[in-house]
């Protein structure tokens, strides 16, 4: 998880254990804390509840196990900003903690950008050279995904799920995906923008400038 | 047949039976004994007779009185003493009267006559009579008495079974209480109560922990499917793989996948069962079904299915995830298994949703809602329909197909 993360241009640090987790938030403030319920040592409720008694302004992804609505709840009650059940893509980790830092640096006013792309994610427009395209729902939740994952391999099965929250056969939702991607990418040149979607055989895709 | 009323055939039957054999033998016996009474009182006449003729060297006047009569008839020989039965008028009576009569020779001054004793066997009839009553009587106070004791007693001693038995009617293993027993005098029932509490004790236990068997195993399974699924996703980052890599990982990721589905399935069965979803409102399911329509619209226009949907009002009580994921599960299964162009209908009723979709031939009705059914062409859990069934039968609905008109029709009545 790390190691995926370090790849971006972000500083991560490990906690092992419940220990190691409750000397680091005393220590350091940090932009987004990806916390596991079930810790070594102790819970991760607990880690959450030390946090928000100590005013820190982390930003705090819940990861558990457990899918259900009560945890979910409660977690957020006690001031999580998001929760993942296992399993995930980490390509979907790293999506969600991008979307907490915006939120967190631009202080509500979210606003990505990539080259000549401009996305604002508030009023959910996307703009090339100044140039407004109109995308459908998934098309743009596609483009925030593979912008949240630049210059990485985001394969096909983290793009399903991350767009749709039903359960469809693998079959079928290969070719889904691909007319998606064909219909985005041709959306995008029209307006004269690069073409920064490569894909993998079909297994993956990338987004990237080089 | 109750066991009652075959213990009270049985028991009645043989009584009867019983009663008419003795009654039958004393019929017999008495009249034997009374004829051998009236034979000895004709002997005891017999000798009257002859001391008569021995005193007074002439013979007794004929007499008839009462249902005693005498004759005499002279005879050129002795003859031999006789017993016969034979009917008689009686004048008094004016009527034919069974009699016995006893024939013996005496001699008179060198004359033999035939001496006739005959008494009627009248009051021998009584007595019969009278015994067959008295049987008969008996015969049917006794059949009364063991169908009363059979109807009334034998009932109460039967009560504490009936008590365990309606108890056990009443079981339900999803929300068991103890089997109620009634203390009894009676060994058998004693028994069978404790067997019955112990193995219902047993029974409980077993599905507990069978059930959170499931719950843990899907949530056990999670953590590293996590670890299996983000290492691949580091993976494929490496620029060096090839091709064939690449596919041998897309393999990889979709069987992680469906790993992961078949255990969030298990896991949410597992929660319906174990009573996880007992938060109920109103909910709407046409804007549920139009939601999930929607939702689902990439898949429709991917197959260029057509989706009529003909839902109006219609409002169930119960808990809404199970309530969209019902939907969701039916609908899904309904695309899933259309043909390109197909049209999928959504339809309401009075407390009815049906989907139907176009098919060829009818699917074995009885197992398609078994967990891990499939058909050959499905590459999906085999478990969408167990969990819509299994959402049905949490809340009492009935979920139907049927095959008609070359179209399968998946109904749910609320």
């Amino acid at each position: 998880m790390a190691s995926y993360l370090k790849n971006e241009d972000y500083t991560c640090e490990v906690a092992l254990n419940f220990k190691q987790a409750l000397d680091k938030i005393e220590t350091s403030d940090y932009e987004c804390i990806a916390l596991d319920i079930t810790l070594p040592g102790g819970s991760g409720m607990q880690l959450l509840k030390e946090l928000k008694n100590n005013k820190k302004a982390d930003g705090v992804i819940i990861i558990s196990a457990k899918n259900s609505i009560d945890d979910r709840i409660s977690g957020l009650r006690l001031g999580a900003d998001d929760y993942l059940v296992k399993p995930f893509h980490l390509s979907e980790l790293a999506a969600r903690i991008n979307a907490i830092i915006r939120r967190k640096m631009y202080n509500g006013n979210n606003i990505i950008r990539f080259n000549e792309i401009f996305i604002d994610t508030l009023a959910k427009e996307v703009m090339v050279k100044d140039d407004r395209i109109d995308l459908t729902r998934k098309e743009y939740e596609l483009l925030v995904y593979l912008l949240s994952n630049q210059r990485r391999v985001i394969s096909k099965n983290a793009l399903i799920s991350h767009l749709w929250s039903q359960e469809m056969g693998t079959g079928e939702s290969a070719d889904i995906i691909y007319t998606h991607i064909k219909n985005l990418r041709k959306k995008l040149n029209e307006k004269g923008c690069g073409d920064y979607i490569r894909s993998l055989y079909g297994m993956g895709y990338k987004l990237t400038d080089q | 047949m109750k066991l009652q009323a075959q213990y009270n055939k049985i028991s009645i039957a043989s009584s009867i039976l019983v009663l008419l054999i003795a009654g039958a033998g004393y019929y017999f016996l008495l009249q034997y004994v009374l004829k051998e009474q009236l034979d000895e009182s004709l002997r005891v006449e017999q000798v009257e007779i002859q001391d008569f003729i021995n005193t007074k060297d002439s013979l007794p006047p004929a007499t008839t009185y009462k249902d005693q009569r005498i004759e005499f008839k002279k005879t050129g020989k002795a003859v031999p003493q006789s017993f016969k039965t034979l009917i008689l008028y009686n004048a008094d009576e004016k009527e034919n009267e069974l009699s016995r009569q006893l024939d013996f020779t005496v001699e008179v001054n060198g004359q033999y006559y035939i001496s006739s004793v005959t008494k009627s066997q009248e009051a021998t009839k009584e007595i019969i009579g009278v015994i067959l009553l008295i049987t008969f009587g008996l015969i049917i106070l006794l059949s009364g008495l063991l169908f009363f004791a059979n109807r009334f007693l034998v009932k109460r001693m039967w009560r504490p079974f009936q008590t365990t038995l309606s108890s056990i009617k009443n079981f339900d293993l999803n929300a068991p209480s103890a089997i109620k027993t009634e203390k009894t005098a009676i060994h058998e029932f004693n028994e069978l109560n404790e067997n019955i509490s112990m193995m219902t004790e047993k029974v409980v236990k077993d599905y507990l922990s069978l059930k959170n068997f499931t719950d843990h195993a899907s949530h056990e399974m999670q953590t590293p499917l996590a670890v299996v699924n983000s290492k691949l996703d580091i993976l494929i980052q490496d620029p060096a793989l090839s091709e064939k890599n690449l596919r041998d990982l897309q393999s990889i990721y979709n069987a992680v996948d469906k790993m992961s589905k078949l255990s969030q399935s298990l896991l949410l069965l597992a929660r319906i069962e174990n009573n996880q979803f007992s938060e109920k409102q109103e909910v709407n399911i046409p804007v549920i079904a139009k939601n999930i329509v929607q939702e689902l619209d990439e898949w429709v226009s991917e197959k260029s299915l057509t989706v009529n949907n003909k839902i109006s009002e219609l409002k169930v009580d119960m808990n809404t995830l199970l309530a969209n994921t019902l939907i969701t599960n039916m609908i899904i299964n309904a695309i899933k298994h259309s043909s390109r162009q197909d049209t999928i209908q959504l339809s309401s009723g009075k407390n009815k949703f049906t989907i139907s979709n176009p098919g060829t031939q009818p699917l074995t009705g009885d197992r398609i809602f078994d967990r891990f059914w499939k058909s050959e062409y499905s590459d999906g859990t085999g478990l969408g329909l167990a969990i819509a069934k299994q959402i049905c039968d949490h809340y009492g609905f009935l979920l139907e197909y049927e095959f008609r008109e070359g179209a399968h029709y998946f109904s749910v009545l609320f």
